[in-house]
């Protein structure tokens, strides 16, 4: 493991149990088969790149497309939108290939695989299909019985406070109403993954099942019919990449180094609030370059943790700093007594 | 999951961009998922998936429940065709001409009592009607009332022997390269109420887009099960003599036999 020069200098901070074993296991599993099911997915759409509300996909009706005009040879992309139409030339609709403009409505390097193979994206679809159903429900029941998710069920408590944490990301307040590890918009961005979007997109799936049409005739009437279940499960996909994002863009802001080490090793550097920053790392600043101190007084600003807690926490899962460089051997048997912990304490 | 904290530290959000750049380079990914597309042993893993469907898919359907069936109004207004164009031999155009009074169907293989029936023969029995979902594997679907002889009808003629697991369809349609179009369900699917060789599409005889003058209707799987221009049934207890030994024309090209879903 990599050792940050400023991180280990500075004592203050320590290191807290975060993510169990599983949950780790499950969050890596999850990402590939995420990334998998949506590329397939989108090789899966282009054999027929139009969406429809309803039972049927009556060629007049679509609400959404994908595809290519060719005018005098002037190919292009576009895409239509209850008739509003968008030039998509050049990422949606037309590609460029060795022997000409060709369609396509989701670009090679979109898809799985990068060729056009509908059979080929079926078989990598349901395999990840499966590996992301069996892999959340692992995820949900340990973490239900070991209690980690009540730790970010969004509540009608959080949900007051929704205004208040957006106040605070805007930079119009300058004290954090969280409580406990996550934050009220962490909370509801969540509950709402493993609340309404994955069942939602597993039941749309299986609603555009045949043989699931003879065992359930419901399933695809809750959508609206057969074609609005495959619209719906669509979109959803798409909810799932702008998760992805958002989830991605506060990791790549809030701390690469220490969120990865913590989804991988389960360790998490809890930095105190920058009263106590400030009078106990100023001296072991001082070998440290210009450049590096000033980012690192950028990284330890405010601190979202209430104080109160953390203290609390430092008893129980916390450990020093200086113990970080230990053997690997020693690191996992340690490990294993904090996932011990962690269960005896749920 | 993520510690927030509304500081973006010019560090972090370097090394941030240069992993994600990193990550995008490194993705020679599509080349690894190109590789393991061809990857036979990888496919065979892959092929779990569709073992699993049929497996869990058939465990929860009741062997007698029936696919959703609409009503009149919810008929589309065209039946979209696909596959193959139609058979273009003299001996078919001839037939449809003769309304088919010269095609007979022929059914034989593992069964006690091997027969041919002309279509005369297949309507006079008595008769299924449904209006139903027809599902693509490409995605759209269509709705239509389809009238024919139930497969089980026609099994209770012939008696399949007790090593028969499959009923494999031939086709009178080729590809461009003459290949015939071939189908197979197993039994569980072959007795299924509404399996059924259709001769009738919206009231109408069996339009030669749709497969005239005999197609099959598996309600519980996708379109391309749905042999068209049926030319005999062969009662089979192992399809790997048959075609490339996949069970099915798009089988042969890796599309999965089972297409429950």
């Amino acid at each position: 493991m990599r050792e940050d020069p400023v991180e280990a200098a500075d004592k203050s901070s320590e290191l807290l149990y975060r993510h169990n074993r599983v949950t780790r296991v499950t969050h890596w599993g999850n990402a590939l088969a995420l990334m998998i099911l949506f590329m397939s997915g989108l090789q899966i759409f282009n054999a027929h790149p139009h969406l429809y509300w309803g039972s049927t996909s009556e060629p007049e009706k679509a609400f959404f497309s994908i595809a290519a005009t060719n005018e005098d040879g002037d190919v292009r992309g576009y895409v239509d939108l209850y008739g509003r139409q968008i030039d998509t030339t050049g990422f949606l609709g037309v590609q460029q290939g060795t022997f000409g403009p060709s369609a396509r409505a989701f670009p090679s390097w979109l898809t799985i695989p990068t060729y056009y193979s509908l059979a080929g994206a079926r078989r990598w679809h349901f395999f990840f299909g499966w590996l992301f159903a069996l892999n959340g429900l692992l995820y949900v029941f340990y973490n239900l019985v070991v209690g980690h998710m009540r730790k970010f069920f969004f509540t009608f408590g959080d949900a007051k406070k929704v205004p208040a944490m957006v106040a605070y990301y805007l930079h119009l307040r300058t004290t954090s109403p969280q409580e406990g590890e996550y934050n009220p918009l962490q909370k509801m961005a969540y509950t709402s993954i493993f609340m309404i979007l994955t069942p939602l997109v597993l039941l749309s799936g299986m609603a555009m099942s045949p043989q699931l049409n003879v065992a359930f005739n419901w399933l695809p009437a809750v959508f609206g019919g057969r074609q609005s279940a495959r619209a719906v499960h669509f979109i959803l996909a798409f909810g799932f990449l702008s998760f992805t994002f958002g989830h991605v863009f506060m990791v790549l802001t809030q701390g690469v180094f220490n969120n990865m080490r913590s989804m991988t090793t389960g360790w998490y550097r809890e930095t105190p609030p920058p009263a106590i920053q400030a009078t106990q790392s100023a001296p072991a600043l001082e070998p440290v370059d210009a450049e590096d101190l000033k980012a690192d007084a950028d990284n330890v600003q405010p601190e979202v943790q209430a104080p109160s807690q953390t203290t609390v926490r430092a008893d129980t899962t916390a450990k020093p700093a200086q113990a970080e460089n230990k053997s690997v051997a020693n690191s996992s048997v340690q490990e294993e007594e904090r996932e011990k912990n962690d269960e005896v304490k749920s | 999951m993520t510690k927030l904290s509304p500081s973006f530290s010019r560090r972090n959000l370097l090394l941030g961009t240069l992993q994600g750049a990193g990550f995008f380079l490194l993705s020679g990914c599509d080349k690894i998922f190109d590789a393991l597309s061809r990857n036979d042993k990888f496919q065979s893993l892959l092929e779990l998936a569709e073992h699993g469907n049929r497996r869990a898919q058939r465990l929860l359907t009741g062997r007698n429940q029936l696919a959703q069936e609409f009503s009149a109004k919810d008929i589309s207004p065209k039946f979209r065709s696909n596959g193959n164009p139609p058979p273009i031999t003299m001996d078919y155009e001839a037939d449809a001409k003769n309304q088919w009074t010269n095609w007979r169907l022929e059914i034989s293989g593992l069964v006690q009592q091997p027969a041919r029936f002309s279509l005369a023969e297949l309507k006079s029995m008595p008769s299924r009607t449904q209006i139903t979902r027809h599902d693509c594997v490409e995605g759209w679907s269509v709705i239509g009332k389809w009238k024919g002889v139930r497969l089980e009808e026609m099994m209770n003629k012939v008696q399949p022997a007790a090593d028969a697991k499959y009923v494999v369809f031939r086709c009178l349609d080729t590809d461009s390269d003459g290949n015939h179009y071939y189908e197979s369900i197993d039994l569980i699917d072959a007795v299924h109420p509404q399996t059924i060789l259709a001769y009738e599409l919206n009231d109408q005889p069996l339009p030669v887009d749709n497969g005239a003058p005999l197609r099959l209707r598996v309600e519980t799987q996708l379109g391309y099960k749905h042999a068209k221009y049926i030319r005999a049934l062969e009662f089979v207890a192992s399809l790997d003599k048959i075609g490339q030994g996949k069970g099915g024309y798009w089988e042969d090209q890796g599309y999965e036999w089972y297409a429950g879903i």
